[in-house]
């Protein structure tokens, strides 16, 4: 669980930006590695063919030299002179040496002829020997015909022996490194016979190997048939065994190619073998030959680098303009949550969130235009319900008194008649009153008077009233018929059920930029549960037998708002007054 | 906005990192500094020298470190040598591999450039105290050991031998006759000349010597001479009294008149070292440490013994006939 919150991240932008950097990274590293391995393997594919082909090279040329000597060779012991010397019974006598200053004599001009040949030299069966060295000292006979070459000469059956490397000792004080090229002529035994020898300067193979660059550590190697190494670079480590080199794998390799070592010593064998047996070998250290391998490296790990670091810095761009307008649009959404409609977002991009943009542009006008449409339907629904509240009022009221003028009329008394058929006429007037809502205190004061006149006479002897308005109040504005149901509520549920005559009281009086107007009986009174019920039902605005009072509560709150409205006080027997307050709005005769 | 550039910077520390990175394992900064080789000698007549040069050249290659050479022409211009090492200090060489010409003055220089931080090996001629990182030469004392086994076998178990060494007090030569000695004193019946006899490097003075002692001990049926003018002055005494052969020389090192003396049988045996593998292992332990690796205190590139029947042993042919280097 904690690991997966680890990746749930707060912000578009953030995930962005790291699945961006994720990919970018995973690619240049894919595309490093990829590039570098390739490169590296192309150079290795090279370094292969050109260490191929060196090898070959340093092949034929050997082969050549070791042609040219065997040619050297022929041509030496072409003439029938060795063969005459060799023949004789006597090699010291004065012919033998008279024969031999000859032959020395030929074999010289031959080695002036050529710098890598060292020596040219004969031995006869018959002791005799010579060589192009005018006043040798040789070794003793015995030493000489005890060394290899003779013994491969007179082994191999008149072909040509050739030695492996090895430090020419037929001479006194003199040690040269050669490789000795020796010939039987004639059989074994005979007379006449012998083994003529060439030796090639070693010097001439050396140079040859190393001149040849194999990278830094690279070299070329050659082996005689035998495994006998005939020139290493390293010759001596091999002898005392600080390094080797696994010579019988290389004899048997059937391929020509090798690999021994691990990692940096990783070592390609490359094998080339002339028609003598000689094998060239030639040694590369692959992880070098890559000569640039390191620059690849650094070059692919360079670029990597900079691409991660223009890509990184593209993403976190990118990921903020993308992430940028969403942010915007969020904190827009914000605002009109907290009911700020008036809100447009400016659109300049034409591509998804710009769409999105106009249609949040749209949804909000939309939203706008819907909530101004309630308010009006509201407003609408008011109005209409004050009209029919209005309305309400009347009939009944009209009926009642109409009854008790008829029944006036029957009973003969015209003075009552006249006077109430006059109020009648007055309270209509006061409470058509043009269709205004609001009117003068006095006009409301007039519609009242009216309508006491009219109860006065209906319930004579049940109560007297008196009006004690200020003066200053009778130009303010009020609702219309709003004391008309607080007087009715005061006649029928105060004073009609009560034996004594009653007496209401209407007041009125400015207060701190109020009015407030009280209608007081002395009648039942209420106990304080039943204040308490009946200003639950004010609150509620619920409709029921009732309704003047919740009704007038009502119109004056939907018309002056929240803290006006009615009130009341009131003790049993001792009587109920409700208090009517609303705010001082001068009315236009005020002034 | 401020986030982004944070963003940047970071991308920009991994880049610098990455580069920190491949300079610190880059092997190429290290490997511009050459490793600084001073024989006792650049005289390119002395055989020794040149062969343990090659051995030199050949580990450079391998272990792809340029070296570079300086030394005296003189063996013995120690004061020359301690000055070439007073200005190599400053030039801050990968590694010094050097061949002391004296035990005891390079001392202090061999101290100082430790004190440098330079890695120092010493090839041939060590030094006293033993201060270098890895001492490559021969085992002296074995090389002697050698030498008196070879005697051992050529005379009879009364024989009476005399010891003719070289310079005295040196290292080399102390260790050469300390080996000897205690060689043939393990045979009981083998009388050895309590004195010893010194040569100082000359073949005229061998020479004398022991064509005074041929005539005045007549006794002395065996001569172990411990260095190679010691050897040859030695060869030529017996040749010339006509006693080749019978007396029994055995012989250090080799040269040409060594191995002619040694095909005509005036000398039996020479002990010859191995310059070309010290040559080679020297560079091989500087190499090792200046990379931080630990190396072997001492480091014997062993001798061998040579006689007229393995002369010509392919092995023994490199170690008595270097090819010459066109170099």
């Amino acid at each position: 669980m904690a690991q997966r919150r680890l990746f749930r991240f707060k912000s578009i932008h953030t995930s962005m930006a790291l699945a961006f950097s994720c990919l970018i990274v995973g690619i240049t590293a894919l595309l490093t590695y990829n590039s570098y391995r390739l490169s590296a393997s192309a150079a290795t594919g090279n370094a292969k063919i050109y260490t191929g082909q060196l090898t070959q090279q340093v092949n034929a040329n050997i082969q050549t030299y070791l042609d040219t000597m065997a040619s050297i060779s022929a041509l030496a012991g072409s003439g029938e002179e060795l063969e005459k010397l060799a023949s004789l019974p006597d090699p010291q006598s004065e012919e033998g040496a008279r024969k031999a200053a000859s032959i020395s004599r030929f074999f010289r001009s031959v080695v002036r002829s050529r710098e890598d040949i060292s020596t040219i030299l004969f031995v006869g069966s018959n002791g005799a020997v010579v060589s192009d060295r005018a006043e040798a000292k040789f070794k003793p006979l015995d030493d000489i015909t005890a060394q290899e070459w003779y013994r491969g000469a007179r082994d191999s059956g008149g072909k040509v022996a050739i030695s492996s490397s090895h430090v020419q000792h037929v001479y006194k004080r003199e040690y040269p490194w050669v490789v000795s090229i020796s010939r039987m002529l004639g059989r074994p035994g005979e007379a006449g016979s012998g083994v003529l020898m060439v030796d090639l300067n070693l010097n001439v193979i050396n140079n040859l190997c190393r001149q040849i660059q194999l990278g830094q550590r690279g070299y070329v190697f050659i082996l005689d048939p035998a495994g006998d190494l005939i020139y290493h670079p390293q010759q001596q480590l091999l002898y005392s065994r600080l390094k080797s080199e696994d010579i019988p794998s290389l004899l048997n390799s059937k391929t020509g190619l090798l690999t021994k070592g691990k990692g940096r010593d990783l070592r390609l064998y490359t094998i080339g073998t002339n028609d003598y047996g000689w094998k060239v070998v030639g040694v590369t250290y692959p992880d070098e030959l890559v000569g640039n391998k390191g620059e690849i490296r650094n070059t692919s790990l360079l670029a990597g680098g900079l691409f991660l670091a223009v890509g990184l810095a593209l993403s976190v761009l990118l990921s903020y303009r993308l992430a940028n307008p969403i942010k915007r649009l969020e904190h827009l959404m914000k605002k009109v949550e907290k009911g700020d409609f008036n809100i447009r977002v400016d659109v300049e991009s034409t591509d998804e969130i710009g769409k999105l943009s106009r249609s949040f542009n749209l949804m909000i006008g939309k939203i706008k235009d819907l909530m101004e449409q309630i308010v009006e339907e509201q407003e609408q629904k008011r109005i209409s319900e004050l009209k029919a509240m209005q309305a309400q009022i009347q009939p009944h009221f009209l009926y009642n008194t109409l009854d008790s003028i008829i029944w006036m009329g029957e009973m003969g008394k015209m003075q009552d008649v006249v006077r109430m058929t006059t109020a009648l006429a007055k309270l209509f007037r006061a409470s058509i009153s043009k269709g205004d809502e609001l009117v003068p205190v006095g006009t409301e004061l007039e519609h009242i008077r009216s309508y006491l006149t009219i109860q006065h006479i209906r319930y004579k002897n049940k109560f007297t009233y008196e009006i004690e308005l200020d003066p200053d109040i009778l130009s303010c504005l009020t609702l219309k018929l709003v004391l008309q149901p607080l007087v009715e509520n005061a006649i029928y549920h105060g004073l009609k059920q009560q034996a004594i005559i009653g007496h209401i009281r209407i007041t009125g009086r400015k207060h701190d930029g109020e009015i407030e107007l009280r209608v007081s009986d002395d009648g039942a009174g209420m106990t304080e549960g039943q204040v308490r019920e009946l200003t639950a039902k004010l609150r509620s605005g619920e409709d029921g037998p009732g309704v003047g009072l919740p009704n007038v509560n009502q119109r004056i709150r939907l018309t002056f708002g929240e803290p006006y409205g009615l009130e009341i006080e009131s003790e049993p027997e001792e009587g109920t007054t409700v208090i009517l307050r609303f705010p001082e709005i001068p009315g236009e005769g005020a002034a | 906005m401020r986030r982004t550039f944070g963003w940047i910077a970071a991308a920009l520390l991994v880049v610098l990192a990455a580069w920190k990175l491949y300079e610190s394992i880059s092997p190429r900064a290290e490997q511009q500094k050459p490793l600084l080789f001073v024989p006792k000698t650049v005289d390119g007549r002395s055989d020794f020298w040149r062969v343990l040069g090659m051995g030199v050249q050949t580990a450079a290659k391998e272990f792809g470190v340029q070296v570079q050479t300086v030394g005296t022409v003189a063996e013995t211009d120690v004061d020359g040598q301690i000055a070439l090492l007073e200005r190599a200090i400053e030039e801050r060489p990968r590694a010094i591999v050097l061949a002391a010409s004296d035990y005891n003055r390079v001392v202090p220089v061999a101290k100082r450039i430790q004190a440098a931080g330079i890695p120092l090996i010493t090839v041939d001629a060590g030094l006293n105290g033993g201060i270098a990182a890895s001492f490559v030469a021969t085992d002296n004392y074995e090389a002697g050991r050698k030498a008196g086994e070879a005697a051992l076998r050529l005379l009879p178990q009364d024989a009476t031998i005399a010891v003719v060494s070289f310079v005295k007090g040196t290292a080399t030569s102390m260790e050469r006759e300390r080996g000897v000695r205690e060689r043939l004193a393990e045979a009981p019946g083998v009388n050895v000349l309590e004195e010893t006899y010194f040569s100082d490097g000359s073949i005229d003075k061998a020479y004398r010597i022991v064509s005074r002692l041929l005539r005045e001990r007549p006794d002395i049926q065996g001569f172990v001479c411990l260095n190679e003018p010691t050897t040859t002055g030695a060869a030529k005494a017996l040749q010339e009294s006509g006693r080749a052969g019978e007396v029994k020389l055995v012989g250090f090192d080799s040269s040409t008149d060594e191995i002619d003396y040694l095909e005509a049988d005036v000398i039996q045996a020479i002990v010859v070292q191995n310059p070309f593998n010290m040559g080679y292992l020297a560079v091989r332990a500087a190499v090792d440490a200046a990379r931080g690796k630990r190396t072997e205190p001492v480091i014997d590139t062993g001798s061998e013994v040579i006689t007229k029947q393995n002369l010509y042993n392919k092995e023994n042919q490199k170690l008595l006939f270097p090819f010459d280097d066109p170099d």
